[in-house]
C-alpha cells in the first residue's frame, strides 16, 4: 500500500529527496507485518535465551574483600549463643502472656556484653489502601489516635559502637522473633545473632556501628521492622504519642525493672540511633527442613521489583559456598523444573552451542540442559517476584530507605543432637561475621555492582543491558504497526471513495476530505481515552469496596466486577458512546482504534518498564500479541480462509488469556494446580498488591485492563 | 677583545674573558660529569588510599625502612603516604603496619617521618618535590634538596595503567609528566643519577617518555601485565605486600651497608614465575655498567671514595682531556683565544676553579670568600709561576662576572 502511495506521490510531482532514516522508517512501516512477526519471535526467543546469556557474578567492589580475613568466631561465642537459645526455649521464660520475659532475657544478654540496649514499642499499622500513596515513601510522622495497650509490639535493639569508628555508619542485623509462640528456629536465629554480637563487642576492627534488632514478629515480621525503621529514619517529634504508649502498665513495668536491676548500665528508655545504614541482614532459621544438606536461601526482592546491590548477594553467596560450605538457594518456580518442553528447549540450545563450538572453538555459550531448566525456573521466579512488586521478606522495609538488605534463611538438616546445633551456630555465625566484616570494609554505599538484574542462579545473573533487549524487541513493532494502520486506514478509505465516485468529485471534496480524514483519529483517541479513564475508576473502586464491613473476598470481587461493568456502560452512554455510533460509512474505523490502542499500550509499557521492568516484560508478553493480532471477528469469519481461521482462534485464545483475572487464575493454576482456585483469590491478590503499594496494581488497572477492553471491542466490531 | 695585539702584560687580562667564555661552554655541555656522587636521596611514594590498598603503604614503609637501614638519613628521605592505614578503624592492630603475616616487624614503629600524608599526596605536590618548585612556606624537611652530586632513588607504588599512575583515586601522573619532571630536574642539576623503581600494573609503560641521561628505571611489570600482591594476611584481612616489593626486600634483607652487591644482581634476582610478571629495566639512558654499580649507591648512602694526595686535586684531573674535544668541536669565531686556552689547560688546573667559583656564587649555600681563601691556600701547592698570576686574577674575575650578571 505504501508503494502505491509512493507511486501516487511520484505521479503528482518530482519526488523530493528523502533522507535515509525516513526511507528506512517508511520501509519498516510498509513491511510492518513481517517486522512485527520477526520482532515478537525474537523477543520471546531472547527471553528464553536469557539463562544461556547469564554471566557469572563477581565481586565488583574492591573494598569488600569477602573471605580475606579468617573468621574469629570461636567455640566460646558459640557456647554463649547456645546459652541464650537454652534460656529462651526454657518453658519458664514463656510464662508471661505478652512474652515480655523473653525480651528481658535478650536485653539482659545484650547488656552483659556491654552493648547499648533500648526497647522500641510500636503499634502495628495495618496496611491499607491509600489511592494517593503509590510510589510515596512510607508515611512518616503519622499519628494514630486509637492506641490500645493490648496491641503493641516490642523490638529489642542492641547497638555496638565501633571503638575507633566515627559513628557515621551502621550495619543492621535483624532477627525476627515472636515471643509468644517462638519455634526452635527463631531461638536458634537469635543464638546465631548473639554469638556474632558477642564476638563483635570484642573486636578492634569495627569501622561501622552494629545494630542488632530483635524484631517482634507477632504482628508480622515486616510490620515490626518497618515500624522500627520509620522511627529510626523519621523521628516523631509529637509528644502526644509517646506518653500514650507508656501509659500501658506492662511496658512501664518492663522499663522499671530494667532500670532497677542494672544500675549504671547502658540501658536507655529513649530510642537509640547509630549512623546511616550501610547494609542490613535479616537472619532466619527455618524450623522444619527435609533437605539433605544445610542450605541457605536468599530473598532479595523488595517493593516494586527493587533489588539490593548485586554485590551484597555476591558476598553472601561467596562466603556461604566457599567458606562455610553451605548450599545457596534462590527462589525457583518449582513446576517449571519438571516441564519437558523446557528441557527439550535446553537440549536444543545445548546442541546448537555444540555446533557453534565445532565451527569456531572460541564460541562457548552453551550450558547443559539441566542447568538451563534450573536457570529458567530461577529466572521465572525472579521475574515473577519482581513483577509482583511485593517484598519477599522484612528486608523490603529497608529498601524503602535505599538501604541494601537481604533476608537469609538458613534451613539446617534437622537433627536434635547438640553437635549439630553447635555446628549450625558456628557456620551460620561465621557467615554473618564474614558478611559484616566485608561490609565493614566498605568505604561508600554499595554502588559498584548492578541494581537492575535478574538472577538465574545464586552465582549467575542477567544484567539490565541484556534483558532489556528481549523487552525492546517485543515492543518495537508496536509503533510501526500503529503507524502502518494509521496510514492504511487513511489511504484505503481514500481509495474506496475514489472507486465509488467520479474523478471530479475527488478533486472537489479533496481538501475538505483530507482535513476531515486527518483528524478522524481523534474519534478513536477519545474512545481510548474514555476506556483508560474507566480503567482509573476501576482501580479506585476497591478503595470503596474495602470500606464495606464484613465482606468476603468473593462478594467483594463480585461487587467489583459488577460496578466495573456498570461504570463502563455508563461512561459509554454518557460520553457519546463512540463504540455504538462509530460511523458505519468509515469501514476502517477499527483500524484507527487499534492504531491508537497500540500507541497507548506502547506508552504504558514504556513507562512501566522504567518503574518495574519485570511487570512490563510480563505485561508485554500478554498484551503485545493480543494488540497486534486484534481484528474484527466478523472480517475473519467472512473471509473464511485457513489463515483467517487461525487468526480467529488466536484472537479468541489471547482475548481470554490477556484478561487480568483469567491470566491470574491461569498462572495460579499452573503453580498450585487448578483444584483449589477460588474466585475470591483474585480479590485477595489484588488486595495484597495495593497494600504493598505495588505499581503492578496500577499497571493492571490502567494499562492492561483498558487495553484488553479495547481489543475485545475491536474483536466484536461491527463492520 | 679587539685589543688582541697588545703586549704580554695584557695577556692575563685577555685570558679572563676567555676563561669565562670557556667555563660557560663547559658548563652547558657536560655539567653532570663534572660532579662527584656526594649524597643520596630517596623519594618514596605510596599513591593509593583506602583500606584495601594496605599493601601499598606497607610496600613503601618497608622500603623506607630498608633505605634507612642502609644509611640514608631521615632528612634525605621524602616519604609520601596517601593514606593512614595504621590508624584506620578497620586495622585490627591499631597503629601498626605489617608487611608479613608473621607480624614480626612493625613497620610503623618509632622514627617514621612521613613528609607528605593523606590528601597532601597529589600529583602537583609530587612534581613540586621533584622539580623543587615549592612555595616559600614549605619547610626544608619537605623539600628534595638534592644537587648535581645526588643519587636519587624514586620509588612509587600504587595502581597504574598504560603510561599512568593513579594518585589518590582522583588524579593521575602520566609518563609525560614524569619524564618532564625528570628533565627539569636534570636541567636544574638536581641529580647525578636517578633510579626510578615502580611497583604498579604495567609499570614499564611509565618510563616510555624518559629522555634525560643518568636515569635508570625499573618496573615490576611489562605493558599488559598486572603486578600481584604477594600474600594475604588473614588476620588483618588484607594483602600486605606486593610481589615485586617483597622480593626486592628479600634481596636487601641479606645485605648490609658494607655489601658490594651490584644493581645487575638485584635486577637479575627477580624471578618472573615468582613475580607473576616480568620486570623491566630501562638502562639506555644510564652510562655506567650495572655490574659495577653497587646497590648501595642508591638504596644506601655509600659513595665512591677516592684517595688523593691533596684535597681537590683528583677532581681536576678527570676532565682535562675532554675539554679539548669540546673545544675542537666548537665553531671558530674565537679560535685563537681558544688555542691559548688549550695552552693554559695543559698542565694547568685553575680552570676548574672557575666553574666552581661561579657556581659558588650562584648557589646560595656557599660562601664565596671561603672558597677564595681555599684557592689561595691551594695555590701554595702549585709550583707554576703562571698559576700565581692567574690566582691573582681571581678577584678581577669575580668582579667581572658580578658585573656581567
Amino acid at each position: 500500500m505504501a508503494e502505491t502511495k509512493e507511486k501516487s506521490l511520484s505521479d503528482e510531482k518530482p519526488k523530493p529527496r528523502v533522507r535515509p532514516i525516513v526511507r528506512l522508517g517508511i520501509f519498516l512501516i510498509s513491511h510492518s507485518f513481517l517486522v512485527s512477526v520477526v520482532c515478537c519471535t525474537a523477543g520471546v526467543l531472547a527471553l528464553f535465551l536469557l539463562p544461556v546469556l547469564a554471566k557469572n557474578t563477581y565481586i565488583s567492589e574492591n573494598a569488600l574483600m569477602p573471605g580475606s580475613a579468617s573468621p574469629m568466631l570461636s567455640n566460646q561465642h558459640v557456647s554463649d549463643g547456645n546459652r541464650l537459645v537454652k534460656d529462651l526455649t526454657n518453658p519458664n521464660s514463656k510464662s508471661s502472656e505478652t512474652g515480655i520475659e523473653s525480651h528481658k532475657i535478650i536485653a539482659q544478654y545484650m547488656l552483659d556484653l556491654g552493648a547499648e540496649v533500648s526497647f522500641h514499642k510500636f503499634h502495628p499499622q495495618m496496611n491499607q489502601f491509600h489511592p494517593l500513596h503509590f510510589f510515596s515513601s512510607p508515611v512518616s510522622g503519622k499519628i494514630q489516635e486509637n492506641y490500645s495497650c493490648s496491641s503493641y509490639g516490642i523490638n529489642t535493639v542492641g547497638i555496638i559502637r565501633a571503638p575507633r569508628g566515627d559513628g557515621k555508619e551502621a550495619i543492621v542485623l535483624v532477627t525476627p522473633y515472636n515471643a509468644l509462640k517462638s519455634g526452635f528456629g527463631e531461638a536458634l536465629s537469635l543464638g546465631i545473632a548473639y554469638s556474632v554480637f558477642s564476638l563483635l563487642t570484642q573486636v578492634t576492627w569495627l569501622a561501622k556501628d552494629i545494630i542488632w534488632l530483635v524484631a517482634d514478629s507477632q504482628y508480622g515480621e515486616y510490620a515490626a521492622v518497618a515500624a522500627w525503621l520509620r522511627e529510626y529514619q523519621s523521628p516523631k517529634f509529637s509528644s502526644l504519642s509517646t506518653p500514650n504508649a507508656e501509659m500501658c502498665p506492662d511496658v512501664n513495668n518492663l522499663f522499671e525493672l530494667k532500670g532497677h536491676s542494672i544500675s549504671g548500665s547502658k540501658f536507655s528508655n529513649s530510642f537509640r540511633r547509630a549512623g546511616t545504614m550501610a547494609a542490613a541482614l535479616v537472619l532466619k532459621v527455618r524450623d522444619q527442613n527435609e533437605q539433605f544438606e544445610d542450605t541457605i536461601s536468599i530473598y532479595a526482592e523488595a517493593s516494586n521489583g527493587q533489588m539490593p546491590n548485586l554485590d551484597l548477594i555476591n558476598v553472601v553467596n561467596y562466603l556461604a559456598v566457599h567458606r562455610q560450605g553451605l548450599r545457596v538457594n534462590v527462589e525457583k518456580l518449582w513446576p517449571l523444573l519438571n516441564s519437558s518442553w523446557l528441557k527439550s528447549l535446553g537440549e536444543i540450545f545445548e546442541s546448537l552451542a555444540k555446533v557453534a563450538k565445532s565451527l569456531y572453538p572460541k564460541w562457548k555459550f552453551g550450558i547443559p540442559a539441566t542447568e538451563y531448566v534450573e536457570g529458567t525456573a530461577t529466572l521465572a521466579s525472579s521475574l515473577y517476584y519482581q513483577a509482583l512488586g511485593v517484598p519477599t521478606g522484612p528486608h523490603g522495609a529497608f529498601r524503602d530507605y535505599q538501604v541494601d538488605a537481604i533476608t537469609l534463611e538458613i534451613s539446617p538438616k534437622f537433627s536434635l543432637d547438640k553437635v549439630w546445633r553447635n555446628d549450625i551456630l558456628l557456620r551460620g555465625g561465621r557467615l554473618i561475621e564474614g558478611v559484616i566484616r566485608s561490609v565493614n570494609n566498605l568505604l561508600e554505599k554499595f554502588h559498584q555492582s548492578f541494581f537492575l538484574y535478574l538472577l538465574t542462579s545464586p552465582s549467575k545473573f542477567v544484567s539490565v543491558g541484556v534483558y532489556m533487549i528481549a523487552f525492546a524487541l517485543l515492543i518495537a513493532p508496536l509503533p510501526m504497526v500503529a503507524a502502518s494502520l494509521y496510514v492504511d486506514a487513511n489511504s484505503s478509505s481514500n481509495y474506496s471513495k475514489g472507486d465509488s465516485s467520479t474523478p471530479s468529485a475527488i478533486t472537489d471534496t479533496d481538501e475538505h476530505g483530507i482535513a476531515i480524514r486527518s483528524w478522524r483519529w481523534l474519534n478513536s483517541a477519545k474512545l481510548v481515552f474514555i476506556v483508560h479513564l474507566w480503567g482509573a475508576i476501576v482501580s479506585l473502586l476497591p478503595y470503596f469496596i474495602s470500606q464495606i464491613p464484613d465482606c468476603s473476598p468473593t462478594t467483594s470481587f463480585m461487587i467489583w466486577v459488577l460496578l466495573s461493568i456498570l461504570s463502563l456502560l455508563t461512561s459509554n452512554s454518557v460520553l457519546a458512546s463512540p463504540l455504538a455510533c462509530a460511523k458505519a460509512t468509515q469501514e476502517k474505523e477499527w483500524a484507527l482504534v487499534k492504531s491508537v490502542t497500540i500507541s497507548s499500550v506502547f506508552i504504558g509499557l514504556g513507562l512501566m518498564s522504567v518503574i518495574n521492568f519485570a511487570t512490563a516484560e510480563i505485561g508485554a508478553l500478554l498484551m503485545v500479541p493480543m494488540c497486534l493480532l486484534a481484528r474484527p471477528l466478523k472480517l475473519d469469519v467472512r473471509a473464511g480462509t485457513l489463515r483467517s481461521f487461525c487468526r480467529l482462534i488466536c484472537n479468541l485464545v489471547l482475548g481470554h488469556i490477556a484478561f487480568p483475572p483469567a491470566a491470574f487464575f491461569l498462572l495460579k493454576g499452573m503453580l498450585d494446580g487448578f483444584g483449589n482456585a477460588n474466585v475470591g483469590d483474585f480479590w485477595m491478590w489484588v488486595e495484597s498488591l495495593w497494600a504493598w503499594n505495588s505499581a503492578t496494581y496500577l499497571f493492571i488497572g490502567m494499562v492492561q485492563l483498558p487495553c484488553w477492553v479495547l481489543c475485545v471491542s475491536i474483536l466484536f466490531h461491527t463492520c | 677583545m679587539e685589543t688582541f695585539i697588545n703586549p704580554k702584560s695584557l695577556f692575563h687580562l685577555l685570558l679572563l674573558p676567555c676563561l669565562l667564555l670557556y667555563s660557560s661552554i663547559a658548563y652547558n655541555s657536560s655539567p653532570v660529569e663534572a660532579a662527584m656522587h656526594t649524597n643520596n636521596w630517596a623519594v618514596l611514594v605510596c599513591t593509593s588510599r583506602f583500606w584495601f590498598n594496605y599493601r601499598h603503604m606497607a610496600n613503601t614503609l618497608s622500603l623506607y625502612r630498608t633505605v634507612k637501614r642502609l644509611g640514608i638519613p631521615d632528612e634525605r628521605i621524602i616519604l609520601m603516604l596517601a593514606d593512614d592505614m595504621a590508624c584506620n578503624t578497620r586495622n585490627k592492630y591499631p597503629a601498626q603496619v605489617f608487611n608479613n603475616e608473621n607480624h614480626r616487624l612493625n613497620l610503623y614503629g618509632d622514627n617514621v617521618e612521613v613528609d607528605y600524608r593523606g590528601y597532601e599526596v597529589t600529583v602537583e605536590n609530587f612534581l613540586r618535590v621533584l622539580t623543587g618548585r615549592h612555595e616559600t612556606a614549605v619547610p626544608r624537611s619537605k623539600r628534595l634538596l638534592s644537587d648535581e652530586g645526588s643519587h636519587i632513588l624514586l620509588y612509587m607504588t600504587g595502581h597504574g595503567g598504560d603510561e599512568f599512575l593513579k594518585f589518590q583515586d582522583s588524579e593521575e601522573l602520566q609518563s609525560h609528566d614524569l619524564a618532564d619532571a625528570v628533565k627539569q630536574m636534570k636541567e636544574k642539576h638536581r641529580f647525578k643519577e636517578l633510579l626510578i623503581m615502580v611497583d604498579t600494573c604495567q609499570a614499564a609503560t611509565l618510563f616510555n617518555q624518559l629522555q634525560s641521561p643518568g636515569v635508570l628505571a625499573i618496573g615490576s611489570s611489562m605493558k599488559g601485565e598486572n603486578s600481584y600482591s604477594h600474600h594475604l594476611d588473614s588476620d588483618v584481612g588484607v594483602s600486605v605486600v606486593d610481589r615485586f616489593t617483597y622480593y626486592t626486600l628479600a634481596f636487601f634483607e641479606r645485605l648490609n651497608i658494607y655489601d658490594n652487591a651490584s644493581l645487575s644482581s638485584l635486577f637479575s634476582s627477580y624471578n618472573p614465575s615468582l613475580l607473576m610478571s616480568t620486570t623491566y629495566y630501562r638502562k639506555d639512558l644510564y652510562k655506567r655498567r650495572l655490574e659495577e654499580v653497587p646497590v648501595t649507591n642508591f638504596f644506601g648512602s655509600v659513595m665512591e671514595t677516592i684517595h688523593t694526595d691533596a684535597a681537590y686535586k683528583a677532581l681536576s684531573r678527570r676532565n682535562s682531556g675532554r675539554f679539548e674535544d669540546e673545544m675542537s668541536l666548537d665553531q671558530s669565531v674565537h679560535h685563537i683565544k681558544r688555542r691559548m686556552l688549550i695552552k693554559v689547560n695543559d698542565g694547568d688546573e685553575i680552570h676548574d676553579i672557575n666553574p666552581e667559583l661561579l657556581q659558588g656564587e650562584e648557589g646560595a649555600s656557599k660562601c664565596p670568600w671561603s672558597t677564595f681563601r681555599n684557592k689561595f691556600q691551594k695555590a701554595e701547592n702549585v709550583d707554576s709561576l703562571l698559576n700565581y698570576g692567574l690566582v691573582a686574577m681571581i678577584p678581577l674575575l669575580v668582579i667581572s662576572t658580578w658585573l656581567v650578571q
